[in-house]
């Protein structure tokens, strides 16, 4: 096993959880998505890095996939939304900033924590990095739950679905194609409705920050 | 089998005729429905007559399993109580029919609630029974909204009569799927079969699960909470087929699964029955006089008489299990000719409150009288009801209440502790609610019809359309037929008792016009009592017009000699019962309110003065209302944790995801 692949790997593997760790920290939206294209660029080279390492030609063309679509498809829709109103910050998240970052520290242990078994069945290189996996899911459900913007709740939605993109190309050495061209195109039609639901949210309602729709309830 | 499709046949096209335009709509899909009623009638009759029983199967009707239809004189009998009530209740809709009744869904759901009444004594198999049963609760429950859905009763009372009859029905699927669980299939055929093997608990459990809901389903107390809001908020062709047949569905379902299908069971079982009947018929019996709303009235009494119907049914399973077939058939017997007879009376004397209300404009006895001069016919027939259901001789409800009372007396030959406890109970509850029934028909009578008119409403009343008073006629026919020559129908009771009750045993009950009990020393001779009764009507009438020197002179009835009377010097429905009300305070817990309002210039003298009488529903009130508000408690609570901030939603998720990590790890 050559050191190229398992630094390779674990580079690859680590800015997808430090792209995400970066969507807490960063307050203006379009920075935020610019974080969102960094991390599918990121996890497009874990399925690269794996496809060479592994000769698999569907799992490279699943890269390349998660290159266009997640890397730049999907952050490209969101940045358009996010040019509506190019100053929109995420100016007081529930959770502030620097708490954030202190909690995301706290399910990383968590999650490293959790996953100390499922690593111990079948400890190879690419199992032992399922923790950074977890991680970006346990960070982009928290990013879901305190950010106030609209677009930020769509970004964390897609760390979850990066997170558990991650996880199934470390531990099962990639998807078929077809489950992944799948499951790329649900969060890309998601995008798409939320886009559209945003965009029209803040045209009649005048905001695009949700904690102020609560007397939209019943 | 075929002639019975084709009246359900008939009732499912009624339904159809609905699509009609308004004008013909009424009159076709009511006509259809009474022809479909006549057929099933026919058919019903046939079986009851010939004794045999036919089946009919088939799948395209319900997925998978099929409905399965199965006609023994058990169910013709009950159909042909139905068929008859739903005859006349479509022609009484001919003439009151009007405005929401009128509409496409009211009418359709009308013939689909005749059409399912006709079908669950039928239905046999567990699938197509409870099939029937939910259609006919559904749409009965939507028929109490058709007419006065904007009325807040109307609402609640659909309410309490939907969840009553869901818990009822998902109790009595929840028993009978007991019944299959050790092998055999879902038919009745097969459950006969196999019910033998099964274990006396699972046996038990059955049973009382089942009972629940169709005891629900008959009134029995303290389940009867939801009866005596929705009969009388449904329009009352709906009322009548509510009040004499469905409630019926109730005792055939407990003489189906305990006297069928099981075979008898235990004397515990019956010792239930009884008890249930008994407490129903004495509260029944007691609410009824204190009602002043007459469709209310009715439907306490309803419970009354299914009490009494279920007293007869408990003694006789007892009776059956102590080995008495004898004497056990001829208390189901008297049961069977009651559901009958009540099912006659009963729907009689909804259609004749139909009737006070569409011309009155109200059901509030406090606001009637004086009616017997402006709809005499609409009278004559309620009298003639109310007779019957006092069991006045001669009358139906005499000859059912005196068979059942004959089965109860004969029932202390078995010295058994249960069985003596249910006939000692039986004959009590019997002897005490035909006085209370008779105070409440004198009352329902004497204050709606006599007297003078207590409100503009019933002064201005005038008689209802001729389908009306036709149906009505009709539904006093069976008063009349059962009580004058109660013979006549027995064979065909007994056909069905023998059924219930699965036995061979003759008939305790001699053929011929008169009721003569073979096994036992009991006679009477309705036709001869009557000839009696004209005779001596005929005496007095000649001896008062001899005696009678003096020249009649016009007086206000009830006059009691004063030149001025006025309507508020008359008794009222709540002063008539008012006595009978303070005798039973502590059962009735009435709520009575005086205010006083005094002159400005001095306390002592009063300006006016009102005085409020309410008697609600006892167990309603302590029984219900803790648990409902027990459940809404509960649900508030919940919401609490709702309050629609998305953040917080989305943190209920991360919460829990993060909880069951930790817990795993």
């Amino acid at each position: 096993m050559s050191t190229t692949y398992v630094g390779a790997l674990e580079l690859a593997s680590g800015a997808v959880l430090v792209s995400a760790i970066m969507t807490l920290w960063r307050r203006q939206v379009r920075s935020i998505v610019t974080m969102l294209s960094l991390q599918g660029i990121a996890l497009a080279g874990v399925a690269v890095v794996l496809a060479t390492h592994e000769h698999d030609k569907a799992l490279l063309a699943t890269g390349l996939l998660v290159l266009v679509v997640k890397g730049f498809v999907v952050p490209g829709l969101l940045r358009r939304v996010s040019q509506l109103d190019p100053n929109s910050r995420e100016s007081a998240p529930l959770v502030n900033v620097p708490a954030s970052l202190v909690f995301a520290a706290v399910l990383i242990v968590l999650s490293y924590v959790v996953s100390s078994r499922v690593t111990s069945f079948a400890p190879t290189v690419a199992t032992h990095l399922t923790p950074i996996g977890i991680a970006t899911v346990l960070v982009g459900y928290f990013m879901l739950v305190t950010r106030r913007r609209a677009v930020s709740k769509i970004v964390g939605l897609i760390l979850v679905d990066n997170g558990i993109a991650l996880v199934t190309f470390l531990l099962t050495s990639g998807v078929p194609l077809i489950v992944e061209l799948g499951s790329s195109l649900d969060v890309l039609l998601v995008v798409v409705v939320l886009q559209f639901l945003v965009v029209n949210m803040g045209r009649h309602l005048r905001t695009n920050e949700l904690a102020e729709m609560k007397a939209l309830h019943d | 089998m075929a002639l019975l499709l084709l009246g359900l046949g008939c009732c499912v096209l009624a339904a159809a005729a609905s699509a009609l335009p308004r004008s013909r709509r009424v009159p076709v899909s009511a006509g259809l429905g009474a022809i479909g009623c006549a057929i099933a009638f026919a058919a019903a009759m046939r079986v009851l007559v010939t004794g045999g029983v036919e089946s009919f199967h088939t799948t395209r009707l319900l997925p998978m399993i099929g409905l399965s239809l199965s006609i023994d004189p058990l169910g013709a009998l009950f159909i042909v109580a139905t068929s008859f009530v739903g005859f006349a209740a479509c022609i009484y809709c001919i003439g009151y029919a009007r405005g929401e009744l009128q509409s496409r869904t009211a009418m359709a759901l009308l013939m689909v609630f005749i059409l399912t009444l006709l079908a669950v004594p039928v239905a046999s198999s567990i699938v197509s029974l409870m099939f029937c049963w939910e259609l006919m609760a559904l749409s009965s429950m939507l028929l109490i909204l058709t007419d006065q859905r904007h009325s807040r009763e109307a609402r609640s009372a659909a309410l309490w009569y939907g969840v009553m009859t869901q818990l009822g029905a998902a109790s009595i699927l929840f028993g009978l799927l007991l019944l299959t669980v050790h092998g055999g299939g879902q038919t009745f055929a097969d459950i006969r079969l196999h019910s033998t093997a099964l274990s006396s608990t699972v046996r038990s459990f059955a049973f009382f699960l089942a009972l629940l809901g169709f005891a629900s389903k008959a009134g029995a107390v303290p389940l009867h909470v939801w009866l005596p809001k929705a009969h009388p908020e449904a329009p009352s062709p709906v009322s009548a087929l509510m009040s004499s047949s469905m409630v019926a569905m109730g005792v055939y379902g407990i003489i189906r699964v305990g006297g069928d299908l099981l075979h008898g069971g235990t004397v515990w079982w019956w010792v239930t029955v009884a008890a249930f009947g008994a407490v129903s018929a004495l509260y029944g019996a007691l609410h009824a006089t204190t009602s002043t709303d007459i469709k209310r009235l009715l439907a306490y009494s309803t419970i009354d008489i299914l009490g009494l119907v279920l007293v007869g049914v408990g003694a006789a399973g007892a009776l059956y299990d102590t080995g008495h077939p004898g004497v056990a058939q001829l208390a189901m017997m008297a049961a069977l000719l009651l559901v009958v007879a009540h099912a006659g009376f009963k729907g009689a004397l909804f259609l004749g409150a139909g009737s006070i209300e569409r011309s009155t404009g109200t059901r509030d006895l406090d606001q009637l009288g004086g009616l017997i001069h402006r709809m005499p016919f609409t009278a004559a027939l309620f009298a003639l009801s109310a007779c019957s259901i006092m069991a006045v001789p001669t009358l139906s409800g005499f000859s059912s209440e005196w068979l059942l009372l004959q089965g109860l007396l004969h029932g202390f030959t078995d010295r058994s502790t249960p069985t003596l406890i249910i006939m000692l109970v039986g004959v009590v509850a019997l002897a005490l609610t035909g006085g209370l029934t008779a105070v409440a028909f004198v009352k329902a009578f004497g204050i709606g019809f006599l007297g003078q008119a207590r409100s503009p409403g019933a002064a201005n009343a005038v008689d209802v359309a001729p389908s009306m008073k036709i149906a009505m006629a009709l539904l006093v026919i069976p008063s009349i037929v059962i009580g004058v020559v109660p013979g006549l129908l027995l064979p065909l009771i007994n056909r069905a008792a023998t059924t219930g009750l699965a036995t061979a045993t003759p008939s305790p009950v001699e053929r011929g016009t008169s009721l003569v009990l073979t096994q036992f020393r009991g006679t009477i001779e309705p036709a001869v009592l009557l000839a009696g009764l004209v005779l001596v009507l005929l005496i007095v009438w000649a001896v008062n017009r001899r005696l009678a020197q003096r020249s009649a002179r016009r007086v206000d009835a009830w006059g009691c000699g004063r030149d001025v009377q006025t309507p508020r010097m008359q008794y009222t429905a709540t002063s008539f019962a008012e006595p009978l009300q303070r005798v039973f305070a502590d059962v009735l817990r009435p709520q009575s309110d005086v205010e006083v309002t005094h002159v400005a210039e001095s306390q002592y003298y009063e300006q006016s003065l009102v005085y409020q009488n309410r008697v609600s529903d006892a167990l309603e009130q302590h029984g219900y209302r803790p648990v409902i508000d027990a459940a809404l408690r509960v649900g508030k609570s919940a919401r609490r944790i709702q309050n629609g901030s998305i953040h917080r939603y989305l943190a209920f998720g991360f919460v829990a995801l993060l909880l069951i990590l930790v817990v795993l790890a």
